[in-house]
C-alpha cells in the first residue's frame, strides 16, 4: 500500500484524496465536535436565557409568548419567586457542604494513608467511596424512609436508647439535614481524590519530617498540604462547581421544603419554570444565578489556580 | 524541638510501643465509625427491600428474617421500572461511546499541537460544567419541544454528553500529556500516518484514562435526574426518574420503593468496587493521574 502522504496518490482516487484531506487536517477534525458541542451548551443556553428572561414566556399564556417584557421577569423572580432567599440558602447549604467534605475527607485520607494492614486499608479505601455510587435520588428514598419519624430506624434509635425526643429531621432542621445528606453522599469524592494526592507526595519527605520530630500538624502544614496543593485546589473547585449545580438531592429529599427552608436556586428555578409555567421568570433567575457561578469560578481559577497553585 | 521535649520528660510519655498501638487502636476506632455511617444506610435499604411486607417497616427492626424478592417480583411485575432501567443503561452506554469519541481525539490535540491560549480553552470547556443544569435546561427544553427531540432516546443521549465532555476532553488531556511523544514519533518514522500512530499506538497506551473517563462519565449520567424530569415523559424515562415517581406515589408500599431503589444502588456499588483503582484520574479532571 502506497503512504496517502505522498502528493503522488492525491491524482490516483478520490478515496485517497480524502484519505490525504484527512490527515491534512487531523487536528481540525479532532476539535471540530468538541468545539461544536461545547459552544452549543455553553454560549446557546447563556444567550436563550438572557433572551428569555427579556420576554414574555407562561406556558398558560401562549398568545402572549415572546412578547418583550421589559425586566417584569425580574420583579416576578425576586418578588412574588423570592430569588434572594434562594440565593441566600443555596450559600449556606454550598459553603456549609464544602467546608465539611473538604474538612472530612482530607481527615479521612490522612487516616487511611496510616492503616499499616494492607487487607484494612483496602477496605478503608473502598467503603469509603461507596456513597458515591447512590444517586441522590435513591439516597433521598433512604432518608425519607430511615427519618421518618413514624417509621424510621433514627428517630426510633433516638427515641429507645436517649433520653431525648426523637427529632423529625426533616421538618425541623431541614437545611441541616440536606448538608448532611449530601456530606455523605459526596465525601467520597474528596477522600478519594486527597487520597490519591496524599500517596504522591514522596516518602522521603515525609520521613525526613518523622525523623526530625516534627510535631504532626507541622508535617501536614509544611510538607504535606504544600505538595498537594493543584490536587486540593482541582478538589475544591469541582466540588464547589458541582454544589452549585446540586437538584436531585434537595429536591427528592424536602422538595424545597417545608415551606421554602431549603429552596436552593436551581428548586426555585425548576418550580418557577416548571410548576408556575413562567419560562422568563425562571430564566431571569438562571441568568444570574448562571452569571454568578462562572464570574466566581472564573476569578477562583485566574486569581488562585493561574497565578498561585499552577504555576 | 520535640526531642528536647522528650529528653527532659521521659516518665510522663508512655513507651512508644505503647503509644503506637494507641495510635493505632485510635485510628482505627474513628475510620470504623464512618464505616458504620456509611454501610448503615446501604444495609438498611438492602436489607428492607427483601423484607416481607409485613416486616418491612417494622420498629423493634427485625435484624434476623427469613430474605424473599417478593418486592423485586412486583417491582418487574410494574413493568415500567424495568423498561426505565434498560431504557438508562441503553441511553447512557450510547452516550458514554459518543462523548468518548468526540472528547478524547480533541483531548489528544489539545495535548499534542499548539493550540493558541490553550488555557483559555481548556477553561472555556469547563466552563460547560459551571452553568447549572437548571439554567441550561430551560433553552433545551424550549429547543427540545420545537425539533421533536422531546422525550427521545436521542435527545437525553445528547444531554448526557454535555454533562461529561469536560471531564473527557480535561481527564484525556492529562493522560496524553503523560506519554512521552517519542511513542508516535517512533510510530511516524515506519510510516504510519499521524491518525494511525494515534490509533494503533497512543490509544492503546492511554487505556487507563479512557477506561477511568468511560466509568466516571457512566456514574455522573446514571445518577442524574433533572433531564428526565424535564424532557422526559414517558418513552425516554430514566431509572431515577422512575424512582422519584416512586417517592410521590408509592409512599406506602415501602418495600417495593426499597427494591427500587436497591435495584439503582447496587450494580453501581458492584461496579465501584470492581473498578475503584480507575475512579480518582477521571474524579479529579485528570489531576492525580495514577493512585
Amino acid at each position: 500500500m502506497s503512504t496517502p502522504t505522498e502528493t503522488a496518490v492525491s491524482s490516483s482516487s478520490g478515496f485517497s484524496r480524502l484519505q490525504e484531506l484527512w490527515n491534512e487536517y487531523l487536528p481540525y477534525w479532532f476539535m471540530t465536535p468538541m468545539v461544536l458541542v461545547v459552544l452549543l451548551i455553553t454560549i446557546f443556553p447563556g444567550a436563550y436565557d438572557m433572551y428569555l428572561a427579556l420576554v414574555k414566556y407562561k406556558l398558560t399564556d401562549p398568545t402572549t409568548i415572546g412578547q418583550f417584557n421589559g425586566l417584569a421577569n425580574f420583579e416576578t423572580a425576586f418578588g412574588s419567586r423570592n430569588a434572594l432567599n434562594s440565593f441566600r440558602i443555596t450559600i449556606v447549604f454550598v459553603a456549609g457542604a464544602l467546608v465539611l467534605e473538604t474538612a472530612l475527607g482530607f481527615v479521612l485520607a490522612a487516616l487511611v494513608t496510616g492503616v499499616s494492614s494492607k487487607r484494612m486499608k483496602t477496605f478503608y479505601r473502598v467503603a469509603f467511596i461507596l456513597p458515591m455510587a447512590v444517586a441522590p435520588v435513591s439516597l433521598a428514598t433512604i432518608g425519607r424512609i430511615m427519618l421518618n419519624p413514624e417509621i424510621g430506624v433514627i428517630p426510633y434509635m433516638v427515641r429507645t436508647f436517649t433520653p431525648f425526643v426523637a427529632p423529625n429531621l426533616l421538618s425541623d432542621v431541614p437545611l441541616l439535614t440536606v448538608i448532611l445528606a449530601d456530606v455523605w453522599n459526596w465525601t467520597p469524592f474528596m477522600f478519594i481524590i486527597f487520597y490519591a494526592g496524599m500517596s504522591s507526595v514522596p516518602e522521603t519527605l515525609v520521613e525526613a519530617s518523622r525523623v526530625d520530630g516534627a510535631p504532626l500538624w507541622r508535617r501536614y502544614a509544611h510538607v504535606i498540604i504544600p505538595h498537594m496543593k493543584p490536587v486540593l485546589f482541582v478538589a475544591i473547585l469541582i466540588r464547589l462547581i458541582d454544589l452549585f449545580r446540586t437538584f436531585g438531592l434537595t429536591f427528592s429529599l424536602t422538595s424545597g421544603g417545608p415551606g421554602s427552608q431549603t429552596e436552593l436556586v436551581s428548586i426555585n428555578i425548576f418550580e418557577t419554570g416548571f410548576t408556575f409555567v413562567d419560562l422568563g421568570a425562571a430564566a431571569a433567575i438562571a441568568i444570574i444565578y448562571l452569571i454568578g457561578i462562572v464570574a466566581l469560578c472564573n476569578i477562583l481559577i485566574i486569581k488562585v489556580g493561574f497565578e498561585g497553585v499552577w504555576d | 524541638m520535640a526531642s528536647v521535649e522528650d529528653a527532659a520528660e521521659p516518665d510522663r510519655r508512655l513507651p512508644k510501643s505503647t503509644r503506637k498501638r494507641l495510635v493505632e487502636t485510635g485510628r482505627h476506632a474513628l475510620l470504623l465509625v464512618w464505616s458504620f455511617v456509611v454501610l448503615f444506610p446501604l444495609y438498611w435499604i438492602i436489607s428492607m427491600s427483601l423484607k416481607p411486607p409485613s416486616e418491612a417497616i417494622a420498629l423493634p427492626p427485625d435484624w434476623i428474617f427469613l430474605p424473599t424478592v417478593y418486592n423485586y417480583i412486583q417491582l418487574l411485575q410494574e413493568g415500567s421500572f424495568v423498561d426505565a432501567f434498560l431504557n438508562s443503561v441503553f441511553m447512557i452506554s450510547a452516550s458514554v461511546v459518543l462523548v468518548l469519541v468526540i472528547g478524547v481525539p480533541a483531548a489528544y490535540v489539545l495535548s499534542r499541537y499548539d493550540i493558541p491560549r490553550q488555557r483559555d480553552v481548556l477553561v472555556w470547556i469547563l466552563s460547560s460544567r459551571m452553568l447549572p443544569p437548571v439554567a441550561v435546561i430551560i433553552p433545551f427544553f424550549v429547543i427540545f419541544r420545537a425539533l421533536n427531540l422531546y422525550d427521545t432516546r436521542i435527545g437525553m443521549i445528547f444531554m448526557y454528553v454535555t454533562i461529561n465532555i469536560s471531564v473527557v476532553v480535561w481527564v484525556m488531556k492529562a493522560f496524553f500529556d503523560g506519554i512521552p511523544e517519542t511513542l508516535e514519533e517512533a510510530a511516524r518514522v515506519d510510516g504510519a500516518t499521524q491518525f494511525q500512530a494515534f490509533r494503533k499506538v497512543i490509544l492503546p497506551a492511554a487505556k487507563p484514562g479512557i477506561f477511568s473517563v468511560a466509568i466516571i462519565s457512566f456514574i455522573f449520567a446514571w445518577i442524574e435526574l433533572l433531564f428526565s424530569l424535564v424532557l422526559t415523559n414517558s418513552r425516554a424515562v430514566t431509572v431515577t426518574m422512575e424512582v422519584y415517581q416512586f417517592i410521590g406515589v408509592r409512599q406506602i408500599e415501602w418495600g417495593m420503593l426499597a427494591a427500587a431503589t436497591t435495584a439503582t444502588i447496587v450494580p453501581v456499588v458492584v461496579f465501584v468496587i470492581a473498578v475503584n483503582k480507575y475512579l480518582a484520574a477521571g474524579l479529579s479532571f485528570g489531576v492525580v493521574i495514577k493512585e
